[in-house]
């Protein structure tokens, strides 16, 4: 019997959910972070949503949140102008850090020793956390405000993507650009794979994969609709996107195919991303909500459970929870 | 005809009355630095939690020790109500929410076996004391 996705709506925040990130597999588990309009970025444990704190302290709008991959620490960017680290076990504000403008990125190198952040006043800054006081490293270039700046090639390089409507490489010691991308219009979104250096880049309508050293094109799909965000699952067969129309589409990364369609959000999808074991993935949109989607449906994980057709008129079957969704399943 | 995957509950909200990272979550108790406030400069200061951690030790191992030699003592517990009550002390359990008592002598009899809330006392002072050796009182943290 087919089996009807059943999205895990995630409520607390009060403003649209602009940004989403998941943390490593930690021995606890693994962790989930939200940005959001009402400045109240919060953690959620990954695998079920279920929420962990609140970061209280940012004063307007947080366009971007990450952790560490050990969930220890936590990075947000906010539109009253600071970038602020957090003790992610504690939510305890451990740094701010003032910029002149909106800061709209923010993302930690692997040992969590640096971060990099990136916003409105098109510089990227890399702050050396063993010496928050000392002043970060700029790299300019940028000819309008960046969107998103990543770490890639074991740190060694910085990709960022602006409203100047390019994608820019650069060499971390140089502060130099290595390769740039121009495209006709602004990328909404970037995603960094670092096992094998896969780039997820999305504009208009367009999901496109490049490779992250050379900035050569892997290939590009088109999606129905406009798109905010997409993610590519770690085992790279599977990639979601979401954006204008409320949905969210899963297409077969080797066959361009698209697979699945479902409803849900009640407002633009504006960040998707798979969880580390590419088990789910999550989606924030404009209603306020995040939902996590199952990768295989019906499959036992999470708050998932797998039931058996003849449990399902069993007396003794758990309670059964179901959402107003009507997902859409393509044959 | 498909069926929608269940689910076995939803998934936990934001409590509204406070920012949440529970104190007593595995993860917290794991990796939390003690008390040492996050506004210090370095991350953590070994000197000063290798410190704290020893003198928590010291009271943990003189509070089990503690509990050790009350180990079947009479003691008099001090409820609410004026009520006082004697008993032969047992044991607690691992978060002092309760403790064994046996031969515990009530207004209204005495019980062979109970289980005594930590919680309801209005303050618990401990009497503790043997036919040979003269009383020692034991005020308890509450």
């Amino acid at each position: 019997m087919a089996m009807r996705q059943t999205p895990l709506t995630c409520s607390g925040h009060t403003r649209p959910v602009v940004d989403l990130a998941f943390s490593g597999i930690t021995p606890y588990g693994y962790f989930l972070i939200s940005a959001c309009k009402d400045g109240k970025p919060m953690l959620r444990q990954g695998d079920t949503g279920d929420w962990i704190g609140t970061f209280l302290g940012h004063k307007g709008a947080v366009w971007g949140a990450t952790l560490n991959n050990e969930a220890t620490k936590a990075a947000t960017a906010a539109a009253d102008f600071t970038a602020k680290v957090w003790d992610a076990v504690t939510g305890d504000e451990v740094l701010t850090l003032a910029h002149k403008h909106i800061v709209k990125s923010v993302n930690f190198t692997q040992d969590s020793s640096c971060l990099l952040t990136g916003g409105n006043d098109k510089i990227i800054r890399i702050y050396d956390l063993n010496k928050p006081e000392a002043e970060p490293q700029e790299i300019t270039g940028h000819t309008s405000a960046i969107k998103k700046a990543l770490w890639c090639n074991n740190d060694t390089q910085i990709l960022s993507a602006a409203d100047d409507k390019t994608v820019r490489l650069w060499d971390r010691n140089s502060t130099e650009v290595v390769k740039q991308l121009s495209f006709d219009m602004s990328v909404s979104s970037m995603e960094y794979i670092p096992d094998g250096e896969v780039l997820v880049i999305t504009y208009g309508k367009t999901i496109a994969f490049y490779n992250a050293l050379s900035l050569d094109m892997i290939k590009t799909v088109d999606a129905p609709a406009s798109i905010h965000s997409a993610s590519l699952h770690p085992d790279k067969d599977f990639f979601v996107a979401g954006g204008d129309d409320f949905k969210l589409y899963k297409f077969d990364y080797g066959t361009k195919e698209e697979l699945e369609s479902y409803k849900g959000h009640f407002g633009p999808v504006h960040c998707v991303r798979f969880s580390p074991d590419g088990e789910l993935y999550a989606s924030g949109s404009e209603d306020g909500t995040l939902r996590l989607w199952q990768t295989a449906v019906g499959k036992t994980y999470g708050l998932w459970k797998c039931v058996l057709p003849e449990e399902l008129v069993s007396e003794n079957s758990d309670t059964i929870y179901c959402t107003t969704a009507a997902p859409e399943i393509k044959a | 005809m498909s069926t929608l995957v269940t689910v076995l509950r939803l998934p936990r909200g934001p409590d509204p009355n406070g920012r949440g990272f529970d104190p007593n979550s595995t993860r917290f108790v794991a990796l939390c630095p003690t008390t040492i406030s996050a506004s210090t400069e370095t991350w953590t200061d070994s000197v000063e939690v290798g410190e704290e951690q020893r003198a928590r030790s010291a009271l943990r191992e003189s509070f089990l020790r503690t509990l050790i030699a009350m180990t079947n003592k009479q003691v008099q517990f001090h409820m609410y109500e004026r009520v006082e009550v004697e008993a032969k002390f047992g044991a607690s359990d691992i978060d002092v929410l309760n403790f064994q008592v046996s031969e515990l002598q009530t207004p209204i009899g005495v019980q062979k076996e109970a289980l005594l809330r930590a919680k309801h006392r209005k303050m618990l002072l401990m009497t503790v004391y043997d036919a040979d050796d003269p009383p020692i009182e034991l005020p308890t943290d509450d």
